[in-house]
């Protein structure tokens, strides 16, 4: 991954001192009737979720992000692919980014496979041609063979998770963020998926992982972020962060 | 890396913090075209899937509710006025477009919520689907529309006919402005969705759907000139009852407010989107 070239667009990600808070409503019931009644706002409390996380990933990096459930983990990557916004802070993406985040979406189940791959595809922004163009490769890397052609209500759920998976990753993305998707399918699938990833990287994409499943970060990432309290907490080489971060889970 | 996708070079840069402008939106909103047609025609497949008569239907809807009127109108409520099953069959197609696309489009972004919560496209593309889905649907019924007037034995006027292509994309407009606007405030008052349900039937008797605009009362035509559907619909029911060219000045006057509907609901629609995928 030598693509260093030394002007500023050598990052990908740039995320400067973001803040993001989410509101929990206590009665989101009765809103009609507290606005028009009291012409109050709800009432709700703050939930403090990232307190002013800055990094920064190169170009063709991959980084990881581990940390307890509920952390923020998911929360940064939403900021990250502009499914909602800082309240504070900036977040800098450069080239089309990709979200591993749910995968089949927008699938029909009485459609067949091929089908659904035209939606599914056209939902990370591919026009028709550029999804001609992928269309082999994504059904190849499915190995669906035949079941291409028959409605996707006949799957099995791995089967389902294979097509999905297949048509995310061969959008050709800059950057992709991936949460918590890659214990889909069995296990040749998986290997197969880990392989994709590294075979991805290695043309030179951004990769973001967030995962429980250490082994996976540490095998394709070189760097690690531990996230707590809304913070980064360490940063590092993979290895070193997730042993001191299963240290201190154990404690 | 292949460069090959020409598309997103303006794109490629996306800072936080900095306001996104309409022309980037726009820009982007093509983009995504593809996803548009995509769900257009899944939603137009989707919608007769399983029935024995499938796409048929998209004609026999239309074709069985103009027999139910013809026969109402011709035997226990009679109108008055001639061929009255046509009188409103040709008023009735394009009013069924546009209450189908306010309603449907105030539940386009509910209805497609763990999507919204989870990926991440322009939010346009849902409301924009929705009224174009109900657009093609009604494109599909004017054949029948076409059928029913050359067998009813009016003599269509060619020059008339022409400006049935700016009514249309008038109409459009104003439905897909209403779109924004009931898409985006339903996701945070859910409330709106029921009030909508309301407010359209009200809309249309306050439109000469079911009569017309001659016989309102002097003193209340402001009120029917105010709202955007009296012209659209009078111009359909001068080209394909009367045959005969819409008038100019009624029609100039539902552009207008029809884009100034599209302005008010776009601006709406960028405020609030924003904060889609929290609130859902
Ligand atoms: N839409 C929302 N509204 C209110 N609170 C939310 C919302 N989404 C997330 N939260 C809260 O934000 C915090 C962080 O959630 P997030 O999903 O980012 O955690 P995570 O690190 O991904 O956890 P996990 O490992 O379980 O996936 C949690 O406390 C959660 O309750
Ligand atoms: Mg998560």
């Amino acid at each position: 991954m030598e693509v260093r070239n030394c002007d500023e667009n050598e990052y990908s990600i740039e995320v400067e001192d973001v803040y993001k808070h989410y509101r929990i409503y206590k009665d989101k019931g009765s809103q009609l009737k507290e606005k028009l009644l009291f012409w109050s706002r709800n009432k709700y409390t703050e939930n403090n979720v990232l307190k002013g996380i800055s990094l920064k990933v190169k170009k063709g990096e991959a980084v990881g992000f581990v940390g307890h459930n509920g952390c923020g983990k998911s929360t940064l990557l939403k900021l990250l692919s502009r499914i909602s916004y800082p309240d504070k802070g900036i977040i800098t993406t450069r080239g089309r980014i990709s979200g591993l985040i749910e995968l089949g979406a927008g699938f029909h189940p009485d459609m067949t496979g091929r089908e659904n791959i035209y939606t599914n595809a056209s939902i990370y922004g591919l026009c028709k041609k550029e999804i001609d163009r992928r269309l082999d490769r994504i059904i190849e890397f499915s190995g669906l063979g035949e079941f291409i052609d028959a409605p996707v209500r006949t799957y099995s759920s791995g089967m389902y998770m294979r097509l999905g998976f297949s048509v995310a990753i061969n959008v050709d993305a800059d950057i992709l963020l991936i949460d918590e998707i890659l214990a889909v399918g069995d296990g040749e699938f998986q290997a197969k998926c880990l392989n994709a990833l590294k075979e991805i990287k290695s043309r030179g994409t951004t990769i973001v992982i967030v995962s429980h499943s250490l082994n996976q970060i540490e095998e394709i990432c070189e760097r690690s972020y531990w996230i707590q309290n809304g913070e980064i907490c360490m940063e590092g080489e993979p290895r070193e962060v997730h042993k001191a971060y299963l240290e201190a889970t154990v404690h | 890396m292949q460069k090959t996708d020409s598309r997103n070079e303006a794109l490629s840069v996306r800072k936080t913090g900095q306001k996104e402008s309409f022309l980037q939106t726009v820009r982007e909103i093509y983009s995504y075209r593809q996803m548009i047609v995509a769900f257009v025609r899944r939603e137009l497949r989707g919608r007769y899937k399983g029935s024995f008569l499938g796409f048929l239907w998209t004609f026999l809807n239309p074709l069985l509710q103009l027999c139910v009127y013809s026969i109402v109108f011709s035997t226990i409520l009679k109108s008055g006025i001639e061929k009255y099953y046509l009188f409103l069959f040709v008023a009735l197609i394009p009013w069924i477009f546009f209450s189908s696309s306010v309603l449907g489009g105030a539940a386009s972004i509910i209805a497609q919520k763990d999507m919204v919560k989870k990926i991440y496209f322009p939010r346009e593309v849902l409301p924009i689907s929705t009224v174009t889905t109900n657009f093609v649907n009604m494109l599909l019924c004017f054949i029948v529309v076409f059928a029913v007037v050359i067998l009813s034995g009016i003599k269509l006027n060619f020059l008339a006919l022409l400006c049935l292509i700016p009514v249309w994309i008038v109409e459009y407009i104003l439905a897909l402005g209403m779109a924004f606007l009931t898409s985006a405030v339903t996701v945070y008052f859910r409330d709106m969705e029921h009030i909508l349900g309301i407010v359209m039937m009200a809309w249309q008797y306050l439109t000469p759907v079911l009569y017309s605009y001659d016989i309102i009362p002097p003193q209340y035509r402001l009120i029917f000139d105010l709202n955007p559907m009296t012209p659209i619909i009078s111009a359909y029911r001068d080209i394909l009852y009367e045959s005969k060219v819409p008038d100019l000045k009624s029609l100039i006057s539902a552009t207008v407010m029809g884009l100034v509907v599209l302005v008010i609901g776009w601006i709406t629609f960028s405020k609030l989107k924003r904060r889609f995928a929290e609130e859902l």
